[in-house]
């Protein structure tokens, strides 16, 4: 956010307006006055328009095209460290830390006042601390393609094994049943799976901090995102803890929340859906 | 009204009020100035109040997108972001979500809150195993200055005491409004009470975000508006105010995934949500 650019295309805008006005009323030729004026309603409106759209309006005049570019970087990086993103505003460098918070209970295994109390303990987490803190609770889908893998893997092998029995006339009822059933487990083990839906919900805080250097911040943005781990685990009774590395592209990039493996799957079940 | 949004109003406005005083020096196109100083005025006011509808608006008409980040754009009609990766689109929406009847600060003293709070876990549960898709459900928040806040509340109790003996003394005292205001009196007495608790009053801004997949930017998006009305449906029975966010303020959110402003500025960027 570019404050200072915003008041300073303000006072620009309507000192340009201003002088205008000086120049209609010395000036004797209506035409010239009247597209004066139009110049003056101009910078009065763009002039308004900063306190809202300064941020849009100094890419705007640098615009090829039809695209506005207010950055064509990576939105972020992530720190040396893992546990934070680094981001840049101009000349302001600034960090973000992330806090998973497990929580495992259910409302179903709760009576009235646990439940009530329990509402109230994110209100209390909330209220611990006077920097702005955001929490997210975020359903997003799972990559289960290494687990479907080792299913069938595992269904495989039972399958062949249950072959290779059946083929072996010396081998006892008992024990081909048995491989049997392990190959109806597998099977329906893995047939589940491919059909139920993979999804997943977390809740997480994310704490940012402005520093003077990229390392300022990442150290600041930490310290607030250790404080609020320790916030979160005492009110809330769970193990808070700082993420790092991927597991935080998943907090923050579309193609983590939805896994690319999974598209076509989605895809499919959405055209299924429609179909129905 | 704040402050900063009066001086930024007033200076535009003079300006134009100046322009309209010089008319006779326009001539024939006297008229032609006047109504155009009109219409800026109005204009100004649109743009204050209603800029989702003015900024799409121009982007749409001008086919005009905005480059947020590498691989990031919000398209046209501003109504969401895009990110195009691997020849996959991912559209990503928000929604306004504020839960007024569950607030956590101590902005909501009725009869039956505690009940309405205590239903808010089992609710949550039921409209989350509803959903099918992505989603992410944000609040940020600060804790208020209690003292601040504290002598705020006392004001403004004391003004509504005076108000009731105003019409206590009056010829003829309206019931009525002594016993409104009686009610308003004990709403804040409640809030003030909870603050002697120990619970910290609290500022806040409440927004969902979804995200829809599709191979092309159509697929996505048309994907988006299902999600996001399926939303707006299973969220409906949590008592929530839900409204689209498009144009400036849904650019602020997105820059929220990566980095938290702080109060101040974010007062700034959202007319409604302050």
């Amino acid at each position: 956010m570019q404050f200072d650019a915003k008041t300073l295309m303000f006072v620009i805008l309507i000192g340009a307006a201003f002088v205008l006005e000086i120049v209609i009323f010395a000036m004797p030729i209506p035409l010239i006055a009247s597209v004066i004026a139009i110049i003056v309603l101009l910078c009065s409106i763009v002039g308004f328009s900063t306190k809202y759209y300064t941020y849009l309006l100094l890419p705007a005049l640098r615009m090829k095209g039809r695209a506005i570019v207010l950055n064509a970087d990576e939105p972020f990086i992530m720190s040396p460290s893992g546990n934070a993103i680094v981001i840049r505003e101009g000349d302001s460098v600034y960090a973000s830390s992330f806090v998973r918070i497990p929580i495992y209970r259910s409302a179903t295994e709760m009576v009235d006042e646990e439940k009530a109390a329990f509402a109230s303990m994110f209100g209390r987490l909330l209220t611990s601390t006077t920097e702005p803190v955001k929490l997210s609770a975020q359903m997003y889908i799972i990559n289960k393609d290494d687990y479907i893998n080792k299913i069938k893997a595992r269904l495989n092998a039972a399958e062949e094994r249950y072959s290779r029995l059946i083929a072996n006339k010396t081998v006892d009822k008992g024990s081909s049943e048995r491989i049997r059933g392990e190959v109806t487990m597998w099977r329906n083990l893995f047939e589940n799976l491919s059909s139920s839906r993979s999804q997943a919900l977390l809740v997480y805080g994310m704490v940012s901090a402005m520093g003077g250097s990229e390392e300022e911040a990442v150290n600041l943005a930490y310290q607030k995102a250790e404080e609020f781990a320790a916030g979160a685990s005492a009110v809330l009774g769970v193990n808070a803890y700082i993420v790092r590395g991927d597991e935080i592209l998943t907090l923050i990039e579309p193609n983590y929340m939805i896994p690319v493996e999974t598209v076509s799957e989605r895809i499919m079940q959405k055209n299924v859906e429609e179909a129905i | 009204m704040d402050a900063e949004t009066i001086f930024y109003i007033s200076i535009p406005s003079v300006l134009i009020l100046i322009l309209l005083s010089a008319l006779p020096r326009y001539g024939s196109f006297g008229i032609v100035v006047a109504i155009l100083s009109l219409l800026s005025i109005i204009l100004i006011f649109v743009i204050n109040y209603a800029d989702f509808l003015i900024f799409p608006a121009i982007t749409q008409a001008l086919g005009i997108s905005v480059i947020l980040a590498n691989n990031y754009t919000a398209p046209k009609k501003q109504n969401c972001i895009i990110k195009y990766i691997g020849g996959i689109y991912y559209a990503t929406g928000y929604l306004t979500a504020n839960i007024y009847g569950y607030v956590f600060s101590a902005e909501n003293i009725i009869e039956g809150e505690e009940a309405q709070l205590g239903s808010a876990p089992e609710r949550w549960e039921k409209i989350v195993s509803n959903v099918k898709f992505p989603f992410k459900y944000n609040i940020i928040s600060s804790a208020k200055d209690i003292q601040k806040y504290r002598e705020e509340l006392e004001g403004q109790r004391g003004f509504l005491e005076f108000q009731i003996s105003r019409e206590s003394n009056s010829t003829n005292p309206n019931q009525m409004t002594i016993e409104a205001l009686r009610r308003r009196v004990s709403i804040l007495q409640a809030r003030i009470d909870r603050i002697s608790t120990g619970e910290r009053p609290l500022k806040s801004i409440m927004y969902m975000e979804t995200t829809a997949v599709g191979v092309s930017e159509k697929e996505a998006t048309d994907a988006l508006e299902l999600q996001l009305n399926q939303l707006e449906t299973l969220f409906s029975s949590f008592d929530i105010s839900m409204t689209r966010i498009i144009g400036r303020e849904m650019h602020f959110l997105h820059r929220f995934n990566y980095r938290i402003y702080d109060f101040k500025n974010i007062s700034s960027i959202f007319q409604d949500q302050k």
